[in-house]
Parts: C-alpha cells; structure tokens; sequence
C-alpha cells in the first residue's frame, strides 16, 4: 500500500522536490502530515455531518414522515444548521466540576474517534496514512475513547453523568472483548494484520473459482467468520452506543446521561464522535469481512507498483533548481497525466474501489440507522449478559474453529 | 532513532522532548496532585507519552499494546476503582513527613545510581547499525510461541489465577 | 470508614460500599407520565425504595364540583384524565342521571358508548406509544398516533375539539353524528383491524421488549386487589373483573365482548407485559363493540328533555365505570341545590399508582420506568 507520505519518499529519487534532500526536509515532510492530518478530520466531519441528517431523514421515512425538508433542497443544509447552532450556544462550565477534565473530555472522546480516520482506507491506494498494524491501531483508540467518557462523566460533578459514564464504561469494555476476538478470526484465516493483504486474500482463489467475485469475501470463505461477522457488527454497536445498546444515552431514563452537563460545541463533540465511530465500525466489517474494495462492482487490474504519482514523476521529468519554466512543466505534466491510459486504469480502479467500499460501509451504516429506530433498549445487565454469555462463547468458538480450519486446510 | 529516518534531525528531536516534557509533567502531576482522581487522569497521559515513545523508537506494535493494555486496562481499572468508592478517599491531601521525604530521596539516589551504571556500562551502538526499523510482528509471535512459551504459559496461568480469584471474592455470599 | 483492624480481614471487601444515590426523577421527565415526581433510593444500580410525590398538578377539582352547577362540571371532568375525556363525562353524567332518575334516550346511550370505546382505543394507543417510548423504541410512537389521528378527526367531527370534548352532556350527548362520521367509524375499524398486527411484529413479540417486560413488575393477585388496582393492571394479574360486564351501564350488556385477561403467556403472570398485553387485545375488544354499536344505532333523540339547569333531589350514589385506566367512580352528594354538596372522584391512576413502591424494591432503575409505563397513569386523574 502506498500512502501519500511513502509516495513523496519513494520518489523523492526523482529530484522534482529538491527540499528533500537539504535541511527543509522536516518542512516537507510536515506538510504532508498536516495535509493527511486535514485529509483525516475532513473525512471524519463530513462523515459526522452528512450521516446526522441521513439518520434523520431515515428515521423520518421508518416513522411515516419525511424528516427535514426546511434548509435547502430536501433539508440538505440541515446539518450545516445544526453546526451553526451549536457553535452559537452559550458555553457554560458548572461550577461543581473540575475545569481541566471538563474540557479535556469532549476532546478525547473526539480523538478517539478520529484518529482511526487516519487508517482507513477508500481503496487500495487512497489512504493517509499506511500503516502495517492498521488493524490493532483502530483497535486501540477504543481504549482512548473509553477514558475520555469516564472523564466526561466524572468531571461535571454530577451523579447522573457519573451513573451514564461508568455504564458506558463498562459496555464499551466488554464488548471489545467478542469484536477482539472476531478480527482475530480474520487475521488467523489471512495471517496479516495489514488492510491491504487482507483485501487482497479475500479476492484469492475462493470454492475452486479463479476470481471469486463476491464469494472470495471472508464471510463466505468460513462459517466463524460468518458468525464473527454478525458478532463483530453487534459488538460495533453495543461499542459505538448505538440502540438497542444506547441506554447510557438513554434520553427518557436519565436525562442525557454521561453528557448532560455538556452543551454547545463540547456536546456536538461527543455527537460527532459517535457517529464517526460508526463509521469506522462499518467501515471495518467491510474491510475485513465484506471483501473491502474488491466488491460487487468488478475492479480492472493494474501492473504491481504503478502509482499516479509515480506516472505523474515521469511525466515531470527531473527539474532542477536551473530549469526556467518549472510551473510550466508540472502543468503539462498533469494534463499529460490524465490523457495516459495507463493513468487513469489506475484512477478508475481506485475510484471504482472506492465506490465499492463506500457503498458496503453506507449500506452497513443504514442497517446500524434502521436497527436503532426499530428496536427498544436493552437493560445494562441483559447488555453485559448478552456480551459475557453468548457473544463471547461464540466469538471464542468461532476462533477456535477457525484455528481448526487453518490447520488442517492451510 | 527511526524517526531520524523519516523526519530529518529537527523533527525527531521536537517530538522526542515534546513528549519526554508531557511525560515527566504529568508523571509530576500524579505524583503530587491534589485528588486521587487527578493523579489518575495524569497517569492517562504519562502513559500516553510511553506510547509515544515506543512509536519513535520504531515499534508500533509495542506503541498499541501500550495504549491498548495500559490505558484501556490497568487505567480504566484503576479509574474504576477509584470512581467507585467512598468520596473520603478523593478528598486526601498528600502530607509531607520528614522520614517519608528522607526514604523518597534515598530510594530515589538509589535508582538513579542504578541507571546510570546501566547507561555508562551499555554497549551502545548508533541506531543506524540495527537496519532498517520494520515491524517484526511475525517473528515476535514465533518468539512468544517458540522460545519464550514457558513465559506466554506463565503469563497465561497467572492471568487465570488473577480471575478466578476476582470471581470469588466477587461471589454472592449466603448470610 | 472502616478501623485499620476490620480492613486486615477479606471480609472488608463488603464493608466498602457503592454510594447510596437519592435519584430524583421528575417532575420534569420525559418518563414519568405527567409531571409525577418520584424519588427513589438506590444502592448502587438497585433501587431500594420508590416513592411517588404527586400533587403538581392539582387543580381543585373536587372543590369545584361543590360550587358550580351539575352542567357545569362536566367539561372539568373532561380534563381529570385527559386522555379518556368521553369516559369521564361518561361516568359523571350518569351518576347524576342516576340520581336525578333521568331517562337517557336510546340513541344517546349507544353514541356515548362508541364514542366512549373509540376514546379507550386512542387512550391505549397513547400507553402503547409512550410505553415504547419509554422503552428506547422510538418508532411504535409515532405508528400508534398514525391511528390515533384518525379517532381524533372523528372526534373533531362528532364534539369540534380534538382532546377535550365536553361531548357526553347530563341525559344525553351534546350533538348528533351524520353518516359521514359513522362512515368513517367504520372506515377507522378497518384501517385499526389491519394495523392491530403490525403493532405485534414491531413492538409486543419483539425479543427486546419482552425481556425488558416479562418477569418484571409482577404483581401476585392478592396483592392488586389488597391495592385497589383495577383496569389493565387488574386484568394483568388474571383476575377478570370489568365493570362494564359487572355493573354494566349505559347498555353495554347489549353488545358481546370478551374481558382480556393475563395469562402469563411471555413470563410471569402479573409482569408488565401481561398488562401492556391486556391493553392490546381489549383495543381489538372495543373495536368489536364500536362495531356491534353502529349496527345497531337506533334513531331518536340524542338528548333528553331537561331544564337548563338541573334539578337533582337530595340523595348520594356512587357510579363506577370502566376507564381505559381502570375503574373511575363519582361519588355524589346531593342535597337539592343546583350544586353537589360532595363530588369525590375514585380515580383509578391513583390507586394503580400505589403499587410503586412494592414493584419498586429491588430492580434495576430501567425497570422503574417499565413498571411506571405499564402501570399507565395519567396525572391528571391522580391529582384531580
């Protein structure tokens, strides 16, 4: 995989950005972090954002009306509404509270949800950042978000955020368990922890055909991973606080819960952190069971290592600190780009495989919007009873099946 | 150090004392702060910045299992502890005793001596000289199931000790 | 806290406790069904004690009765429980007709008992809807209200209010119905006949909400009747007691119906799901006698001759009647004056309400907000 970052290193050879080689390089090189860094919170936000006003009109349609209609065409601008909303509240900090963990909460419960961003890829080659551990990576930010919630919950003071804060504590916590357990069906039938190896083994040789098309999806390839598949995604919500396990939300029961005490944009942190988590959630179901970018919609093959920005490099030739019309030459360098046919084979295929991890993640996010609006809530201890006493046999079968399979069919 | 490697000399160094500074600053913070709960949130980030460190020494595995089992463990245990009992124990100021400032200090003379023998006495190489950092999780796990599986069995077998015997003292009692 | 010595042995585990919390919930909740406030005691996550405060919606009720005319209390009992407007004038006009030995003319007694049924089908449409609200299932609301909407236009038709209707009047009904409005009667029978089922799929047969339900809150049967509980709640226990088929009036023994009863059919007899169930099926049981109603509507007057104010000789009754809730009695005073010398209301979320605590002890605070929902009340008539 070739995230922006390798890319500028890898070519850098090419003698195009002549900083690289003198002492500006640290410059450079944080400029693409920042790019990347942007790229991440940009895709989280619009996430966040788009998916508030998709739960809405959705719920609206579930429940036999149509959901926001007022700003802009078909309530499109709704969001942008909310957001101005919440900017424009008064920011009120009780006085019962300590001031630092009051703050710092929002905060990290927001960065707990984004930071994964940073690992999940559109498609083979669209990533920030790649990372040979991306898996255990989004893993762990769970472990982030859970201490921002316990701090949220403590830090305004009051018995009610405390009560909504340690339960939520205390879900999120267990279920990590059976989705721990699930990814690691995966990573025994792949035997990589890598997002791309992981995609690319779900469109190997799969039931004796060549190119498997959907069968070649890990769901297919095991019944443990069928069965993680199911565990991992309820998992995923039990984690991200979605109904039917919302009860530390549990608006009718205790107030807001663990964020009653927040208002404003410290509230709309933890908003938009929920659903950014359910995201990466969706996301990660379909990367690791869904077959990834290699989807329903058929994917054309490029030659092993070619890169735009590599054709791109080529194209440029080398320029160096003498050539006269270097603007010139990058210009005529991109449009050249996009007249090479081998070029946009590449474009296509990532855009097509965009499309087609995009569309598994939105479908499975749709199944997390309806879920919520049809079920009622599970008691706390019916939530730790369904985690601790079936989720957890069954992912723990699922292992040791899948172990089985692996051994005797390597 | 791999950071070196990727960010050049400058950037290496900034992030290595920007987290030496919000380790040593919240490991002071957990030492002396006020509430007990304090002290725990501090932890929060000294554990962070550990993580830190291991990303820039190369090993991002080591960084993850970091935040994963210490943060998202042992502190969320910790927490837990702390947010569930009695609010008597929140409210505690640290008091200074001479004898207890005289056994810091001697212990912590010690430490430091210790250190500094490890240090004077290591055979240090330049990091350029162990190859190329890349992350060795393959051969960590034929490590811990190959040579070192009486560790990983121990390890393992202590765990269920420590859960078993959570579960008793947990147990409903008849009265 | 503890002395260093107790702290040695293993047994000092238990000796550190989880904070006892006083939770205040309401009188501004969205859970509790008005603004009831109940304060509850809780160890931890379970509670130990619950106690509901009313009062905050007391509106003198009773003490007016005392001061105005017999005609004029009737649109006040429309708003003692407003969600069942019909049945209370109901049940008040005919304890005064009882007492005045007015004749009710067919036709009126037949429209109040449609009207009446159509107003217990919209009530238990309401606990159907807020009970799942209450429960984190945020849709069947909305679905209940889709039906609810059609009883109230016929109700706009019928009175020309929505909620409160002032339709019952002392010996008869206030206006008459076109056959617009029996056509969308029997219009609304069918649409609720077809809805019935879905309501089952979505909310009464899911996995969920019959583990949040069954088992919870039971209430044995000695214990409702040593508690005065009638209605749903009452049934729930499997005691079949109904006063429309025991002391019946305004000739219901004219129509067949059947009294739901709780079986213990998702878990234990008694629990919250035997009397959300209870409520189900008796919304199927009204439609039946709305039905049989219709067919057999009467023409005639719709109002009995009477002076402008009425004259009620001096005497005392009590007329109990069956309220979505439960069973509502007036009991009335007389003493030959245009006003009551007494109006006391047995208002059955009241007594229902009683039961708190004793279901209370010992669940978990989200079986408080399930056991409060299925007890369906309605402040309005708790506080009066």
């Amino acid at each position: 995989m070739h995230s922006v970052i390798e890319e500028i290193q890898r070519f850098s050879p090419g003698a195009l950005f002549w900083p690289l080689h003198s002492e500006w390089a640290w410059l450079v090189y944080a400029l693409a972090f920042a790019c990347c860094a942007a790229l991440a919170l940009a895709w989280m936000a619009v996430m966040a954002m788009a998916w508030t006003y998709g739960e809405r009109k959705i719920a609206g349609f579930i429940q036999g009306r149509i959901g926001p209609n007022r700003v802009g065409p078909w309530g499109l601008l709704q969001p942008i509404a909310d957001g101005i909303k919440l900017l424009a509240k008064e920011d009120v900090i009780p006085r019962i509270s300590s001031r630092v963990l009051y703050v710092l909460a929002p905060a990290l419960v927001f960065i707990g949800a984004l930071l994964p961003f940073a690992a999940l890829p559109f498609s083979e080659r669209l990533v920030p950042v790649d990372m040979e551990l991306a898996l255990l990576y989004i893993l762990a930010f769970e472990a982030i978000e859970v201490i921002g919630i316990l701090m949220a919950g403590w830090a305004p003071g009051s018995k009610w955020s405390l009560y909504g804060g340690m339960r939520l504590a205390a879900q999120m916590l267990s279920y990590e368990i059976p989705m721990g357990l699930c990814v690691l069906v995966i990573v025994l039938l792949c035997g990589s922890l890598d997002f791309t190896e992981i995609v690319a083994w779900q469109s190997t040789t799969a039931w004796g055909l060549e190119h498997p098309w959907i069968l070649g999806w890990a769901i297919f390839r095991s019944p443990a991973a069928l069965l993680a598949f199911f565990i991992f995604y309820i998992g995923g919500l039990a984690a991200t606080k979605r109904a039917p396990f919302d009860l530390p939300e549990a608006e009718s029961e205790l107030v807001a819960g663990y964020h009653t005490e927040y208002s404003g944009m410290r509230f709309a942190f933890f908003f938009m952190a929920e659903y950014a988590s359910m995201y990466v959630i969706c996301a990660l179901c379909a990367i690791l069971f869904l077959g990834g970018w290699h989807g329903p919609l058929p994917v054309p093959s490029v030659p092993d290592g070619a890169t735009i920005t590599g054709r791109w490099l080529e194209f440029t030739g080398s320029l160096d600190a003498a050539d006269k019309a270097p603007l010139l030459r990058l210009a005529a360098a991109s449009f050249e780009l996009f007249q090479d046919p081998q070029s946009m084979r590449i474009m296509l295929r990532e855009a097509i495989g965009a499309v087609n991890m995009l569309g598994k993640s939105f479908a499975l996010y749709f199944i997390m919007i309806w879920v919520r609006w049809t079920l009622p809530r599970i008691r706390i201890d019916q939530v730790m009873y369904l985690c601790l006493k079936v989720l957890l046999p069954f992912a723990l079968g699922c292992v040791v099946w899948t172990m089985i399979q692996v051994a005797l069919f390597p | 150090m791999a950071a070196t490697e990727t960010a050049g000399w400058l950037g290496a160094n900034l992030s290595f004392w920007a987290i030496t500074i919000l380790v040593l600053v919240s490991a002071a913070f957990t030492v002396y702060a006020r509430s007990i709960i304090q002290a725990a949130y501090s932890l929060f980030f000294t554990l962070l910045g550990m993580a830190g460190f291991y990303v820039l020494l190369g090993s991002g595995f080591l960084a993850i299992a970091q935040v994963i089992i210490y943060i998202g463990g042992i502190l969320v245990l910790i927490m837990f502890g702390v947010l569930l009992t009695d609010r008597p124990i929140a409210a505690q100021t640290s008091s200074l005793k001479w004898t207890y400032a005289a056994a810091s200090l001697g212990t912590g003379l010690l430490l430091v001596n210790v250190f500094i023998r490890i240090i004077l006495s290591a055979d240090w190489q330049p990091a350029s000289a162990l190859g190329e950092p890349r992350e060795a999780i393959a051969e960590l796990g034929h490590v811990l199931l190959g040579s070192q599986l009486l560790s990983l069995e121990l390890a393992g077998l202590t765990l269920l000790l420590c859960l078993i015997g959570a579960a008793y003292l947990v147990r409903r009692r008849e009265q | 806290m503890n002395s260093a010595r107790e702290n040695r042995s293993p047994d000092a585990i238990e000796s550190l406790r989880t904070e006892e919390l006083m939770i205040n919930m309401g009188p501004q909740h969205p859970s509790t069904h008005g603004v009831l406030r109940l304060v509850i005691r809780t160890d931890g996550e379970l509670v130990s004690e619950a106690w509901p405060h009313i009062g905050y919606l007391h509106r003198s009720f009773e003490k007016i009765g005392e001061s105005v005319n017999y005609n004029q209390v009737v649109p006040y009992t429309d708003r003692l429980d407003y969600l069942a407007s019909m049945n209370n004038a109901l049940a008040y006009c005919l304890a005064v007709e009882r007492l005045a030995a007015i004749e009710v003319p067919l036709r009126a007694a037949y429209l109040r008992v449609i009207m009446a049924e159509l107003n217990r089908i919209a009530s238990h449409l309401v606990a159907f809807g807020t009970y799942a609200l209450d429960l984190g299932a945020f849709t069947p609301f909305l679905y209940g209200f889709r039906e609810r909407e059609d009883i109230l236009a016929i109700f706009e038709q019928a009175s020309g209010a929505r909620l409160l209707y002032h339709y019952p009047r002392i010996g008869g009904v206030a206006r008459d119905i076109g056959p617009d409005t029996v056509q969308a009667i029997r219009r609304f029978i069918t649409v609720m006949r077809a809805a019935w089922p879905e309501y089952n799929a979505l909310l009464s047969n899911n996995a969920i909400f019959i583990k949040r339900t069954a088992n919870v809150g039971i209430v044995p049967r000695a214990q409702a009747i040593a508690h005065g509980l009638t209605g749903p709640c009452l049934r729930g226990s499997g005691i079949s007691y109904d006063v429309r088929k025991a002391h019946p009036y305004s000739h219901y023994e004219d129509f067949t119906f059947a009294i739901p009863v709780g079986e213990g059919k998702m878990g234990t007899l008694g629990d919250c799901w035997d009397r959300y169930w209870v409520r189900m099926v008796e919304i199927l049981e009204s439609l039946k006698i709305i039905e049989q109603a219709l067919d057999g509507l009467p023409q005639g007057p719709f109002l009995a001759k009477l002076p402008r104010t009425v004259k009620v000789p001096a005497g005392e009754v009590y007329v109990p009647c069956e309220n979505p809730r439960g069973e509502l009695g007036f009991y009335l005073v007389a003493q030959g004056k245009p006003q009551a010398m007494r109006l006391k209301v047995r208002a059955p979320s009241f007594c229902n309400l009683s039961i708190t605590n004793a279901l209370a002890r010992g669940v978990l605070v989200a079986d408080v907000v399930a056991i409060i929902g299925s007890i369906d009340i309605v402040l309005g008539e708790v506080d009066r």
